[in-house]
């Protein structure tokens, strides 16, 4: 990884202690378009502003939600192309792992695997860090779940959480509003109120992303006409 | 041209071949080396899709190493692949190929086209210059219709109506070829594949067992699994069989008890931790 003149790392620690290169990367993601995901008691909702930076950019070229195996989804804040390497090789380690231990990767491997390459981008010579923050839903032999995965390569995993821009007034959103026990279909109304509170603008289904994982574990990217149903029992 | 020689019309089998291949050996020529596939695989084109069917027998060397074997593979859900050749490396190169193909349908975000399944198989068995030994039927229906190709192990391959593989082939291509038509319906397809792979089971030693069919439509794919089982297995006795004491003849006897013996040493060592 990295020429061989850039042999040493580009992520040195700072007297206090501190990653400053990390930091950065998490200033970046925080500057971010706002994107979340609430676990409920029967499958999983992640979702995302989609703010393009003209009228004239075709919407449909622009896609921030992906799958990375038929069960699992993932959305990001932060750098898009980051992101799309990102995906990438997610999507060849899930299919690596199926081909070795021929068992679909569980979540919580992929998840794993996934933080590994970006902590190796922190700790490799000539490379910077992801400039994003993932926001993993899956639905495995262990249920719905949400993982978060930051550029330091650390992850958590959450009953509701969200990254970017809007993050404390989401969260704090978010922790009225979140039951253990929730419905999915309550899990994508508050996702969508959520995304309302912070939202510069009027909400439409062309500047939101929403994708679900329903009982069937199949994740799906909802489509514009899907998003208008929910936006509409909204409002 | 008057013929003078000509074969004896009763019964026996001609010797002359023979001498006339021997003759051809001391020359030097090099006898063409027999094909060790113990397979029938075939596929065909029908009015909607396409037909694709294999028996379930798998050997090692004269010995049946699996009665049910499926070599009818998965590689995407529009395309299935029967392969015929070394087990391995046909479910070897037919996973990987579609694990690629699971990677570029997530690139694309469009269903796989079988001449993507095609080109990937080519190339990797022409990388491989034949060592990988997987004879292959690919067929599946995409946007731009069905399609059947064979893949030879050297990477060459053919686009068929029509295709058989494997040590089964002829066999299978004389059934093809007396019953094959265009324009065939879904249950004349499954029937003619059947009787193909029948021609085979029958025919041909390395090929037994029962009959996979797989039918490839438009936007619907049905893999039947034994759709037909022409060799059952008749067991002899449903009670089982009992083996009473006294029916085996005792030749001789001997008993070597087995001595256990202790030894307990005082004063050694503690283990260091």
């Amino acid at each position: 990884m990295g020429d061989s003149q850039y042999s040493f790392s580009l992520t040195t620690f700072s007297p206090s202690g501190k990653l400053v290169q990390i930091e950065h990367a998490l200033t970046a993601v925080g500057s971010g378009q706002t994107s979340l995901g609430i676990k409920a008691a029967n499958g999983v909702v992640i979702a995302t502003e989609k703010k393009l930076p003209s009228i004239l950019v075709d919407e449909t070229s622009v896609q921030k939600i992906q799958a990375l195996t038929p069960n699992i989804g993932v959305v990001y804040s932060g750098m898009g192309p980051d992101f799309r390497v990102l995906v990438r090789k997610s999507r060849k380690q899930a299919q690596q792992y199926y081909r070795l231990y021929k068992e679909h990767i569980p979540v919580t491997q992929l998840v794993r695997e996934t933080a590994a390459v970006m902590q190796e981008f922190t700790q490799s010579g000539g490379v910077r860090p992801f400039g994003v923050s993932l926001l993993i839903a899956g639905y495995d032999d262990n249920g719905p779940q949400l993982y978060q995965v930051d550029p330091s390569g650390s992850y958590f995993s959450w009953k509701a959480s969200a990254m970017g821009k809007n993050v404390s007034n989401a969260k704090t959103f978010l922790e009225k509003r979140y039951t253990e026990d929730m419905e999915l279909d309550d899990a994508i109304h508050t996702a969508i109120l959520t995304l309302k509170e912070g939202y510069e603008g009027q909400i439409s289904s062309n500047n939101i992303e929403i994708g679900i994982l329903r009982a069937d574990r199949e994740f799906k990217v909802l489509s514009p006409a899907e998003i208008k149903d929910f936006l509409e029992e909204v409002e | 041209m008057t013929g003078s020689m000509d074969l004896p019309a009763k019964g026996g089998f001609s010797f002359d071949l023979c001498r006339r291949n021997n003759m051809l050996q001391k020359n030097g020529l090099k006898l063409p080396g027999f094909r060790k596939t113990g397979t029938t695989i075939v596929g065909l084109v029908f009015q909607d899709g396409v037909v694709l069917g294999a028996d379930t027998r798998a050997t090692e060397g004269p010995i049946v190493a699996d009665k049910n074997c499926e070599k009818i593979h998965f590689m995407a859900p529009n395309i299935y692949c029967c392969g015929a050749g070394t087990a391995a490396d046909t479910e070897a190169v037919t996973d990987m190929v579609s694990s690629q193909l699971q990677l570029h349908r997530y690139a694309t975000g469009r269903e796989s086209r079988v001449v993507t399944a095609l080109t990937l198989l080519k190339s990797h068995l022409f990388r491989y210059q034949g060592h990988v030994s997987a004879a292959l039927v690919l067929g599946g229906v995409d946007c731009t219709g069905p399609h059947l190709h064979t893949v030879y192990p050297h990477g060459s391959t053919d686009t068929l109506p029509f295709a058989t593989m494997g040590s089964g082939s002829l066999a299978a291509m004389s059934v093809f070829e007396s019953k094959y038509k265009e324009g065939l319906t879904r249950e004349e397809g499954i029937q003619l594949v059947s009787d193909a792979i029948c021609a085979g089971i029958f025919n041909d030693l390395g090929s037994g067992s029962n009959v996979d069919v797989c039918v490839i439509t438009k936007g619907k794919t049905e893999y039947l699994r034994n759709h037909q089982l022409p060799n059952p297995r008749t067991y002899a006795s449903s009670k089982g069989y009992s083996f009473t004491k006294g029916q085996t003849e005792v030749l001789s006897t001997k008993i070597t008890p087995l001595k256990q013996k202790v030894e307990v040493t005082e004063g050694g060592d503690a283990m260091e931790e």
